[in-house]
């Protein structure tokens, strides 16, 4: 169910829209949602965000699914978003993504036992001269080592 | 209009065009996946990539628009090493399945890599594997095999009205698959088999049946609305095995429906009667034909009597007689003096309903501007005409309508007027009120008292500030009890607004009974006074009682308790028809006989047969005639039914006029409208199993809004007549609004 306060905040968005045009705030939507239902979408959540925008369930599916920063399941406290697309994958992102399933023990898209941390393969996060790089929240992590990665789980792992 | 050139050759072009289009028209071939004619342009499979002079890189045909002076080249090294690649693309993650892929020999990618594919493959890599998913009864998925060109996707969005497929994931996880899964809903979902470019959606009916070069093909029309959609119809061994659109852009384009796509399955359901059966003293014996005739011929001229009239003799069809059947029964009957004639089963009072005509052509009916909808949900009940009405809506047109429950149109509605039917003659008097006093006409005294509501004031505003607006009168008032008025005043405000009009209850064949004169004579009864005396003997026509009439218990206890001598020549079998016949003759279903249909344009659309009937039934005209030959009546020398035909063009009848005039009652009961659910309307359909699966096979509901309910005292778990009921506030207050795909009521409240 979509809370009332995030149906105003969905408003909000849908009025900067001209009218009859509210689909056009489906992204912010169901960030909202999302976040409202501690990171992450349902089906059910998503076809109530279409239905309340008045556009196909599938439509805000599409979305829903296209951009990595929705979650189709239950999500981590920490999301890893590194970077594999061309110029971190030269500078050995694949080696860093290896490195990271074998030190949290779960595949990329997988979320560790105690609910702590999940890595996520992401598309180029336009900070290239940092290659490879990853992103924590809002913070960019970049020219990273596999001992630099080390000392970044180990700190999320203390709970810093 | 300019000239091009492509491939050396100087053609036209126009203004706007894509390139993809003048190819087509000059006959270049240019490979396609995404392209399709009636779709908008994806340009995403850049199969279609030609080379343009002066551009760098080669152009998607599709979407490039000609301009003067333009030189193409289909053929080059650029353009061929253009395609070949793209097609090596699209292979890689394709599972070249083809030996057990039903598209096979009919699949545009199979054919396009023979011509533009290479015959080694460098992938060496795993393919993608998608999960497919269950779509409904109709359409089966093989989602590996699809190349995403999103056809479907948008015939969903652009066609049908509802965005049922769509592209999920991104890159290589990008899936095409509908969102929850509870099967497609269209009830145009069968085109997606015909667009889709592959075998990624192919008709779950004809699975692993034949391949296409084992299929015969004739052309042939769909009877199920009143388009008369074109269409292939398709066998093997004297058996119909599937049904495909044939295009013909005044009638259906390139789309039918999936009522005219899958009905077929009903051929050969194992209720089909197959001999000939005459009941001695209370049982059924299968005879041979002439045994079963002989029994005929004899019952009719016995009941006859002494006095040899045929007074006593009823004539009853239902709404699905091919033309030239209409015209030779009613010659037969008229030929014996006989002149009680009608197939308007479903109607509760013949002289109390609608008599309107239409006058618009299917074709511009995507042209007006302006439509006002009373009494009809087209959306299911002709799903080809409102595809009409919603290619207007969408370049602009409005629509308005008039009717006693909220639908799910597929298209915007103006200003949607939801009343009970006792008020819809009011509404529309008062409309032509103020369409009268606003166009300075004197207003007829029957209008005088009338008070001029909002509702009527927009919807007479809108009719007169529209330049080409279209009034269409649907089936939900044939049995209103002011239907006559509603018809008589939606001629007067079509009159007075200028806009034409277009009839939907004449459903079925009925305008070709109307044409063939399959009405009352002069002093002929109509179905109801049949049914009220005491006729001596019956031929009844393909009808099934229990869906026919309006009041199916009333009509089979006529039938039965008299002790008439009844003729029945039926398609399907039916227990109660063996109940009440004396003799049933198995006679040709849609496909097995060749006859011609009459569509809302009046546009004849003959047809052959495209198997022969099965087993020991025959095309029911062929059973006429020799019914003529043997009660000894000339004239019925036909050697086939194009000679039928031509008589019958000769001799076309006029149904009776209305008189023009407006005389209101009211009622304050609860009303009930019952309409036939949208895959029941005809034996053929009721026998299709897969259209019986789908969500629109399955509704038989009785909505009430809850005040109605507790007027009624019923629940959601209750029946009323016979159909499980349904609470929502969609309908108008007093009203019930069934749609049963089972039977027509019991017992007629109201
Ligand atoms: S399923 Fe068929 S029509 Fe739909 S996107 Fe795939 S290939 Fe195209
Ligand atoms: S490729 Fe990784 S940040 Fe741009
Ligand atoms: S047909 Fe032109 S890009 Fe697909």
């Amino acid at each position: 169910m979509i809370s009332n306060k995030a149906k105003k905040e969905i408003n909000s968005w849908v009025e900067k829209y001209p009218e009859g045009r509210q689909s056009s705030a489906v992204m912010e939507a169901l960030k909202i949602v999302q976040s409202e239902n501690g990171n992450s979408l349902t089906t059910e959540l998503i076809q109530e965000v279409a239905d309340y925008l008045d556009m196909p369930g599938i439509a805000a599916q599409e979305v829903a699914t296209f951009y990595e920063n929705y979650n189709h399941s239950p999500m981590a406290k920490n999301v890893i978003r590194v970077c594999h697309n061309i110029s971190c994958m030269l500078n050995g992102s694949d080696e860093l993504i290896t490195h990271l399933e074998s030190k949290t023990g779960v595949k990329t898209g997988e979320v560790t036992q105690d609910g702590n941390i999940c890595v996520k393969k992401v598309e180029c996060l336009g900070a290239c001269v940092g290659a490879p790089m990853l992103q924590i929240d809002d913070k960019y992590y970049e020219h990273l080592t596999l001992e630099k990665v080390d000392a970044i789980i180990d700190g999320l792992k203390e709970g810093k | 209009m300019f000239e091009i050139e492509i491939d050396g050759k100087l053609v036209n072009a126009e203004a706007g065009e894509k390139l993809i289009e003048v190819t087509d028209r000059v006959g270049i071939s240019v490979p396609r996946f995404c392209y399709h004619e009636k779709l908008s342009v994806a340009a995403n499979c850049r199969m279609c990539l030609v080379d343009v002079e002066g551009a760098p890189k080669p152009q998607p045909a599709c979407s490039t628009p000609v301009s003067e002076g333009m030189k193409v080249s289909t053929q080059n090294e650029k353009a061929k090493s253009a395609q070949k690649s793209v097609m090596e693309f699209l292979l890689i993650n394709h599972p070249l399945d083809c030996p057990i892929c039903d598209q096979g020999g009919e699949c545009e990618l199979q054919d396009v890599a023979m011509s533009y594919g290479s015959n080694v493959s460098r992938f060496n890599e795993g393919k993608r594997v998608i999960a497919d998913s269950n779509i409904g009864a109709l359409i089966h998925t093989d989602m590996t095999r699809c190349i995403h060109c999103t056809r479907c996707v948008r015939f969903g969005t652009e066609i049908a009205g509802i965005m049922e497929m769509g592209g999920t994931g991104r890159g290589e996880s990008l899936k095409i698959e509908p969102f929850l899964n509870e099967g497609i809903q269209s009830e145009l979902s069968g085109n997606m088999i015909d667009v889709c470019p592959v075998g990624a959606l192919t008709s779950k009916p004809f699975r692993y049946e034949l391949r296409s070069w084992q299929m015969n093909s004739t052309e042939s029309i769909a009877r199920h609305d009143l388009v008369g959609s074109n269409i292939n119809v398709q066998t093997y061994k004297g058996k119909v095995k599937r049904i495909v659109a044939r295009s013909n852009d005044s009638v259906n384009e390139t789309w039918i429906s999936d009522r005219d796509r899958f009905s077929y399955e009903g051929l050969s359901h194992s209720n089909r009667l197959l001999k000939p059966q005459v009941k001695f003293d209370g049982t059924w014996k299968e005879v041979s034909w002439e045994v079963a005739l002989d029994f005929c011929v004899k019952g009719l001229l016995r009941s006859a009597g002494e006095s040899n009239s045929m007074n006593s003799l009823g004539v009853l069809a239902s709404k699905t007689a091919t033309l030239e059947e209409y015209y030779l029964l009613q010659k037969l009957v008229s030929e014996l003096g006989c002149e009680n004639i009608d197939y308007r089963l479903g109607v509760k009072d013949t002289k109390n309903t609608i008599n309107l005509e239409s006058n618009v052509k299917l074709s511009d009916l995507e042209k007006i501007d302006h439509a006002l909808i009373v009494g009809s949900y087209t959306r299911l009940e002709q799903p080809m005409i409102n595809h009409r009405l919603r290619k207007a809506a969408l370049r602009g047109g409005t629509v308005d309508v008039i009717n006693s429950m909220q639908f799910d149109f597929n298209l915007a509605l103006n200003n949607e007027n939801i009343i009970i039917p006792c008020e819809i003659a009011n509404l529309l008097a008062s409309t032509l009120k103020v369409v009268l006093e606003s166009t300075n006409q004197d207003v007829p005294e029957e209008l005088n008292k009338l008070t001029i509501t909002k509702s009527a004031t927009k919807i007479a505003k809108k009719l007169l500030s529209s330049d080409a607006s279209v009034i269409v009168l649907g089936e939900h008032v044939i049995n209103n009890d002011n239907a006559k008025n509603i018809s008589n005043l939606v001629a007067m405000l079509a009159k007075n607004t200028n806009s034409s009009t277009l009839n939907l209850s004449k459903t079925g064949n009925s305008i070709a009974a109307d044409i063939a004169g399959f009405f009352p004579g002069k002093d002929g009864l109509d179905v109801n006074s049949m049914l009220g005396k005491d006729m001596n003997a019956y031929i009844m026509f393909d009808v099934y009682p229990e869906y026919d009439f309006h009041n199916s218990s009333t009509a089979i206890k006529a039938l039965s308790d008299k002790n008439s001598f009844i003729v029945s020549m039926n398609s399907f079998y039916n227990n109660n028809v063996a109940d009440y016949s004396d003799v049933m003759l198995p006679i040709s279903s849609y496909y097995e006989t060749s006859g011609t249909h009459v569509n809302i344009e009046g546009e004849f659309q003959t047809f052959a047969a495209s198997v022969k009937a099965p087993q020991e039934s025959k095309p029911a005209w062929k059973v006429i005639k020799v019914l003529a030959d043997l009660l000894d009546i000339s004239g019925f020398n036909y050697s086939d039914s194009s000679n039928v035909l031509e008589e019958a063009k000769h001799n076309i009848k006029q149904g009776h006029r209305a008189e023009e005039s407006i005389n209101i009652t009211d009622t304050n009961s609860v009303e009930v409208i019952w309409q036939p659910s949208p895959y029941s309307i005809d034996a053929l359909l009721r026998h299709s199993d897969s259209l019986q699966e789908t969500k629109i096979g399955q509704i038989n509901k009785a909505t009430m809004n809850s005040s109605t309910a507790k007027h009624l005292n019923l629940g959601d778990k209750d029946d009323y007549l016979g159909v499980p009921v349904v609470i929502s506030s969609l309908v108008a207050n007093n009203c019930v609004f069934i749609n049963a795909n089972k039977s027509t009521p019991s017992e007629e409240q109201a």
